[in-house]
């Protein structure tokens, strides 16, 4: 696997490169994967995803205390102004970043009941998508959806709660793209634990027999609740399975940001380039529970607290320091991320409630 | 003191403890053993387990973590990893491969975690477990549970709040039941494991007991600690009265049961029955019943039309039973569950609406 | 008269405990090593468990914050 992303003589540059209301800095869109001499990311994508990580996990330190909010003293799921389930994304930012520096806005994402950092990397409106975790009219559906069913058409986002289901659409958003001659992608986000659901294995065979531009990331982050993917899956690699169905399988170890640009750029370009779908496995970790509430009695003692230490938050930001990027501009890109998100939540919690009646909307078009 | 009996009207002397039992299985004489839905399911299915050695329990996460649910709290401890099985994010395969146990003479019980999940599993459940006697004359039978969390109102939106009764009752071969306490929790578990045939086995989350959910006091219930069955295709009088009769089964009994309490003030007096079994069934006790009120009034929270109430109310119709007013039937309305909490508890049934109804009917018959 | 306890070193003394649900009801009797509450730190829950039989007298109501070594009832 090459090194060095190439988006490829011919492929049309993609005039829309905004990526949402509130993205702080020009986000890398239609020139992205563009690579420095070295052959890795260039500096503008490194900064981006730097800040895009902070404004994830930022997001998430926000949801937090709001979830567990009227939670108290008994852990009742129903209360509070964020009720139901919360799975949080800390620990995953680089998957995120690492695929969506090279995505504009024309192409498609489908994530999973863990949404936050991939819809924030793809440019989602984070004031609406903040509106609709709080259940707010100004939500990205009116709060029809929440947390797990975020959906914007705008930058052609979306998730929602049944594992690997998300990988059929993205086979048929790639396909849309193929029929209209167009060079847009479709990426679908799942976890280990969906590379063992039925629909995992017939999407990656159709998208190879269709030849579609569908790119596959795996987030391993070792758990499907509370069971480790050893004693859940036949192989070491979910990345080998792509032998099965024809395409290019590339693992990524480290929970890299810097790894999973290389690895996504060389996979989107191939698609770009009509040549068909990949399988992208990251190893990552997931710094919180499956859902907030978990106590993870299944996780071995010291684990969450190593996984803390190898933050590759903290990691990305010394290493962009020894890399030359002074400590003042990631400062600046570190304060604007954050004060989107402040600003999101500030108007999330202000916004108003629809009306009950609004229930019986958009069940038909 | 003796335990507590079946008295709807029973206070405490603590105000904020509410009645717990009422209109639920009396006690014996013996201290009352109270367990929780979830805790009886997973008793029953323990005993179960120790008495017959055929038995065994596999889904996601009921190992190590007792079931999401808390339906297989202790039961890997007790019977090791062999018979208490984590399975991968795989329902169709795993479900597909319980029915394959139960043709092999094995008493297989599949957690298929949220009945919203069964997209993806369907054909092991309605072409194979369902048909399997049949297809087989009889020959090869499927002694499968297949036990699933049912219901919302905690705000987990349109994936993870779904009922689906009409759905699974509507199906050939499938038994289908759903206790609203935790004496016919065990009970039912029981004979669902005994019953030669595919049972589904709801549970409704509100009523497990699992604090994160909330807790519905009267679903805490007197349990024995010994071997006993409810019969599966069997409704309860959950409380008897001669004005009108509401029908639920899980929570909407819990629902219809407040509401009796608060028709009873009004000099209304109302009937609940619990159906217990969506699938046999139980038309007789629903008609038994409204040729005694004249009124008919069904409750749940599965989607309104080509319904569980639509089920009910054609049953007692078609038998050609007197009515004082026309049937009624309250139920989610054919919209997706919306998260925002406004909008879901909106839609779905409560004690209030009950009530409205009933008085409604009430007012209906002035020539009585 | 027995007292009934909040146990100790089950859950980090710092987390956040309440009494989701009492299986009982003030008055009633119940038989030693019988489950009498469910205890909810975060989302895990623990056993409340009678120490001795009797008739219940619920001190602290369902959905209050308790602390370990608290007394929340007691046994006659």
């Amino acid at each position: 696997m090459s090194g060095a992303p190439n988006i490829g003589s011919g492929a049309s540059v993609d005039t829309d490169a905004t990526r949402g209301v509130s993205a702080g800095m020009a986000s890398p869109g239609a020139a992205s994967g563009a690579a420095d001499s070295r052959g890795g990311a260039n500096r503008s994508d490194r900064l981006w995803m730097y800040a895009t990580m902070v404004k994830s996990r930022h997001f998430e330190a926000l949801i937090k205390p709001a979830y567990f909010e009227g939670k108290s003293p008994v852990f009742n799921m129903a209360k509070g102004p964020i009720p139901g389930e919360m799975h949080l994304s800390d620990g995953q930012e680089p998957c995120a970043v690492g695929v969506c520096a090279h995505l504009r806005a024309r192409d498609t994402v489908t994530a999973t009941h863990r949404p936050h950092h991939v819809a924030i990397a793809k440019g989602v409106d984070l004031d609406a998508m903040a509106a609709e975790i709080f259940g707010k009219a100004s939500g990205l559906s009116g709060g029809r959806g929440g947390h797990m069913h975020l959906f914007d058409a705008r930058v052609n986002f979306a998730c929602s709660g049944i594992i690997a289901q998300g990988l059929g659409p993205a086979v048929g958003a790639a396909l849309a793209a193929k029929l209209r001659g167009e060079d847009h992608v479709a990426v679908a986000f799942l976890g280990e634990g969906a590379a063992n659901q039925g629909a995992f294995h017939e999407a990656l065979n159709l998208a190879s027999v269709w030849k579609v531009p569908a790119v596959f990331v795996i987030e391993d982050n070792s758990y499907g609740i509370s069971v480790a993917k050893r004693d859940c899956t036949a192989v070491e690699r979910n990345s080998d399975r792509a032998a099965a169905y024809a395409m290019p399988g590339h693992f990524v170890p480290g929970n890299d940001a810097d790894a999973v640009h290389a690895a996504a750029g060389a996979a989107i370009a191939r698609a770009r380039r009509g040549e068909g779908p990949s399988l992208i496995e990251i190893e990552t970790c997931r710094l919180e529970g499956h859902f907030m509430g978990d106590a993870e009695g299944y996780r071995p003692e010291g684990e969450v607290e190593r996984l803390k230490a190898a933050d590759p938050i903290p990691a990305y930001r010394a290493r962009l320091l020894d890399a030359g990027f002074e400590v003042a501009e990631l400062d600046k890109a570190e304060a604007e991320a954050r004060a989107a998100v402040d600003a999101a939540f500030a108007a999330a919690r202000a916004a108003a409630y629809p009306e009950p009646e609004e229930a019986f909307a958009h069940v038909f078009a | 003191m003796s335990s507590r009996e079946n008295m709807p009207s029973e206070t405490s002397a603590a105000d904020s403890i509410a009645s717990v039992g009422a209109g639920m299985p009396a006690a014996t004489a013996r201290p009352a053993r109270r367990l929780t839905i979830a805790r009886a399911i997973a008793e029953a299915i323990g005993q179960e387990m120790e008495r017959d050695g055929d038995v065994l329990v596999i889904g996601e996460d009921i190992a190590k973590l007792g079931g999401v649910f808390g339906t297989t709290t202790g039961l890997l401890d007790r019977f090791g990893a062999a018979r208490v099985r984590d399975t991968p994010i795989s329902e169709t395969a795993f479900i597909g491969a319980a029915v394959g146990l139960a043709a092999s003479g094995m008493k297989p019980i599949v957690e298929l975690m949220f009945v919203d999940f069964f997209g993806v599993c369907m054909d092991a459940i309605y072409n194979l477990a369902a048909k399997q006697s049949y297809f087989s004359g009889g020959n090869v039978t499927c002694p499968m549970v297949l036990m699933t969390s049912v219901g919302g109102g905690y705000g987990d939106a349109g994936q993870h709040s779904q009922t689906l009764y009409a759905t699974f009752g509507h199906l050939p071969g499938l038994k289908v039941v759903i206790p609203s306490n935790a004496h016919d929790a065990k009970g039912l578990m029981l004979a669902a494991i005994r019953d030669p045939n595919p049972v589904i086995f709801m549970y409704h989350k509100a009523l497990q007991g699992m604090g994160w959910l909330g807790t519905v006091q009267r679903s805490i219930t007197d349990a024995p600690e010994g071997d006993y069955t409810v019969p599966l295709g069997k409704a309860k009088v959950a409380r008897e009265g001669g004005d009108v009769t509401l029908v639920g089964l899980g929570l909407s009994v819990h629902q219809a049961l407040d509401a009796a309490e608060r028709l009873a003030g009004e000099g209304v007096s109302a009937e609940v029955i619990d159906l217990v079994s969506i699938a046999p069934l139980d038309r007789e006790a629903v008609r038994a019943s409204v040729r005694k009120t004249g009124r008919l009034l069904v409750v749940d929270d599965d989607y309104l039309s080509y319904g569980v109430g639509a089920e009910v109310i054609a049953s007692v119709c078609e038998a050609g039973i007197a009515l004082r007013a026309a049937p009624q039937r309250i139920a989610f309305p054919d919209i997706p569950v919306p998260f925002t909490p406004v909008m879901e508890h909106y839609a779905l049934p409560n004690a209030e609406r009950i009530v409205a109804s009933a008085r409604a009917m009430m007012e209906m018959t002035s020539n009585d | 008269m027995t007292e009934v306890t909040v146990p100790t070193e089950l859950w980090d003394m710092g987390d956040e405990a309440a009494i989701s649900a009492w299986l009982y009801a003030h008055g009633d009797a119940v038989a030693a090593g019988a489950v009498i509450a469910e205890i909810m730190v975060e989302k895990s829950s623990f056993e409340l468990v009678a120490p001795a039989s009797g008739t219940l007298n619920i001190l602290v109501a369902a959905e209050s914050p308790v602390v370990q070594g608290q007394t929340v009832a007691r046994i006659a």
